[in-house]
This record gives structure tokens, C-alpha cells and sequence, in this order.
């Protein structure tokens, strides 16, 4: 080894020492940059499986769904969770343009959570009301939580399917403190829903 | 003590009391009932207060407050909120007030509370940084000097070590 190597190594060797003892001091003043900033939005059946879900509805009879939420936007969010009911011919919303669905929501959630925090409610349901008139079911109401929504749903016979569908779905909105209001995250789950005719 | 005119006058005003009392009572209740215009104002009022509030414990979470106690306040509150929404969209609006209200109260002094925390949080941070940029310093400096003296003693054994490796000039043969 010629001295100019032995020479360098050392500096090497002293300015590696430096940088590890001004470390904690870096560490506190450089913010490194987090990783990709998403929510997760899930809703998953009764036996808290993406399986199972409620399908063939039935009057006054419960049925419930877990609905979930994780948090991995670096911070703490404010979020809202809409639930809307539609028949096949009302609109989702839209992923593309990242719209949310015109209708109204029947129920609403609100939530806090820090990053990497995670929130699971389960959803208890049914629905009341349910009538049938040839090739139409109307749908009066749903009680969600306790609470009786008048819904008022035509549902028409689908042929196709041989089945009076209809969808009950969540939307994500999460706050926006720019816009100071909230903003459709562009995250929607939901469940078909086959109204039947008691036996 | 009272003739009968008396006693009369005496039955009138207490029938005249009694009615009123009861037209009083019965319209108490619709005056002060809460309408739907009430209901929508409470709520925007509480929705606003939770966005102050919100908007101050992600500021304090931030920066690295301890922001438990606030976030349990947020999540109660925001509970409330949407259970006068809800209640709301049925036309229960006499509970919506109610709720939104208590989520008004809940949230009150939160935004303070969130300023202080973080107004701590810094101070500490301002604190510890100061401290170990010291003693990063301090260590520094130590380094430098110590490494000025390692090398002077490393130079010295290394042209030590060469020179003992010189090979020697033996004298011709003769």
C-alpha cells in the first residue's frame, strides 16, 4: 500500500466517524420523503371474508357486512364515509373522473385516523317495506344502525339476471384542507342486493 | 270574609289564570321547537367547528405532539356529527340540533389545546435539537483533534515500518 492510499483511507475512515456522530442531528433536521400516500376501503361479508356477502334479501331479516378503512396518507386524515342505495338504472360514481355518484346518501360515518391506523365497523341491516307488483319491487325503507331510512326504491325485473336487483354501496370522502370541505377520494366498494318475493 | 261577588271575581281569575296558563304551555313548545333552518345552521356550525379542530390536531400531530386525548375528542365528536346528519336526513331535526350541538361543546377548546401542544412539541424539539447538534459538535471537534494526533502517530510508524524494510548496501566482494 503506497502512502497516498494509506493517506486517503484515513481521511475515508475519519470523515465516516464524522458523519456518524452528526447523524442524530441530521436525522432531526432532514424530513426524508414518505412513500406512496393511498387509503385503503374495503367492505368485506359476515364471516369477515371477501365471501359471503348478503344477496338474497328478505324482509325484516338482519344481515350485516364489515366495512374498513386504512390509512396510509402519512398523516392524520378526517375522512366520511357516504352509504347510498340504488337500483340498476342510478348512476355509481365514477372512477374515471374520480366523480362520486349523484344520489343522496341515506347514511353517513366520520372517522379519524393517524397513518397506518386501520377502522373496521360492522354494518348491521335490513330493509322494511318490501312490495311486489308484477315486474316491479319497491323498496320503502332500510334501517341501518338503528336508524329507518326512507329510501322509496322502484326496482324493475331484470330478465337477464331473473332478479330484482339493486346495490348498496359506501363512498370514501376524505377531508381537503385547501378546499376546506371534503372531497371524493375516488374510492367506492358495494354489494348487489336481490329483492325477493316471500314464499 | 269575601261576599259572593267577591268569591266570584275570585273564581273568574283563577279560571282567566288557568286558561292562559295552559295557552302559555301549549305554545311554549312550538316557539321554542327546533325547525329544520335551526337544525341546518347547528350543523354547519359543528361541522365547521370540527374542521378548525381537526385541521389544529393534524397540525400538533405533525410536528409530533401527543395528540391522544385530542384525537379521542375528534373521533366523539365526529360520531356526533354524523348522527345528527343522520338524524337530520329523517327530519328528526330537534335531535340533529342536539347533536350537533354537543359535538359544538365537545370540540371547544380543542384548537387551543392542539396550539399548545404543538407550541410545546417545538420548544422540546427546538430543545433537543440544540442539545445534540451540541454534543454532535463537541464530538467533532474531539474527532478532529484526535485524528490530527492518529495521523501524526500513524505517519510516523508507517515510515517506520519502511524504513526497516530498506534493504541494506552490503560491501563489494572483494
Amino acid at each position: 500500500m503506497s502512502f497516498d492510499d494509506f493517506k486517503l483511507i484515513y481521511v475515508l475512515a475519519c470523515l465516516g466517524l464524522g458523519l456518524i456522530i452528526l447523524s442524530p442531528t441530521l436525522a432531526m433536521v432532514i424530513k426524508l420523503p414518505g412513500g406512496e400516500q393511498f387509503s385503503e376501503f374495503w367492505v368485506l361479508g359476515p364471516g369477515h371474508m371477501a365471501e359471503d356477502y348478503p344477496f338474497n334479501i328478505a324482509e325484516d331479516q338482519a344481515y350485516k357486512v364489515y366495512l374498513g378503512i386504512a390509512n396510509h396518507m402519512g398523516g392524520l386524515q378526517y375522512y366520511r364515509v357516504y352509504v347510498k342505495f340504488r337500483n340498476q338504472t342510478e348512476p355509481l360514481p365514477d372512477s374515471v373522473n374520480g366523480t362520486p355518484s349523484a344520489l343522496d346518501p341515506v347514511f353517513e360515518y366520520r372517522l379519524f385516523l393517524r397513518d397506518g391506523e386501520v377502522w373496521e365497523k360492522e354494518v348491521s341491516f335490513s330493509f322494511d317495506g318490501i312490495s311486489f307488483e308484477g315486474n316491479s319491487c319497491r323498496v320503502s325503507s332500510l334501517v341501518l344502525d338503528g336508524y329507518v331510512l326512507n329510501v322509496d326504491k322502484l326496482v324493475l325485473w331484470d330478465e337477464e339476471n331473473s332478479g330484482f336487483y339493486c346495490q348498496l354501496f359506501f363512498e370514501l370522502w376524505i377531508y381537503d384542507g385547501t378546499v376546506s370541505g371534503f372531497q371524493f377520494h375516488n374510492r367506492f366498494v358495494g354489494f348487489w342486493l336481490n329483492m325477493t318475493i316471500p314464499s | 270574609m269575601f261576599d259572593s261577588d267577591g268569591w266570584r271575581m275570585i273564581k273568574k281569575f283563577i279560571a282567566c289564570f288557568f286558561m292562559v296558563s295552559v295557552l302559555v304551555f301549549s305554545l311554549v313548545h312550538t316557539c321554542f321547537a327546533i325547525g329544520q333552518v335551526d337544525a341546518e345552521e347547528m350543523l354547519n356550525k359543528a361541522e365547521n367547528d370540527l374542521a378548525s379542530a381537526y385541521a389544529s390536531v393534524k397540525e400538533a400531530d405533525f410536528v409530533g405532539a401527543n395528540v391522544l386525548e385530542l384525537l379521542n375528542k375528534l373521533e366523539f365528536a365526529g360520531d356526533l356529527l354524523a348522527e345528527a346528519n343522520n338524524a337530520y336526513r329523517i327530519g328528526d331535526y330537534e335531535k340533529a340540533f342536539s347533536l350537533a350541538l354537543n359535538c359544538s361543546d365537545t370540540v371547544d377548546n380543542v384548537v387551543q389545546e392542539a396550539l399548545t401542544l404543538k407550541s410545546e412539541t417545538e420548544e422540546a424539539q427546538g430543545q433537543k435539537l440544540l442539545f445534540t447538534a451540541g454534543v454532535s459538535s463537541a464530538c467533532l471537534s474531539v474527532l478532529f483533534v484526535l485524528s490530527l494526533f492518529g495521523w501524526r502517530f500513524l505517519k510516523k510508524a508507517y515510515l517506520k515500518r519502511v524504513l526497516e524494510m530498506k534493504p541494506e548496501v552490503g560491501s563489494e566482494p572483494k
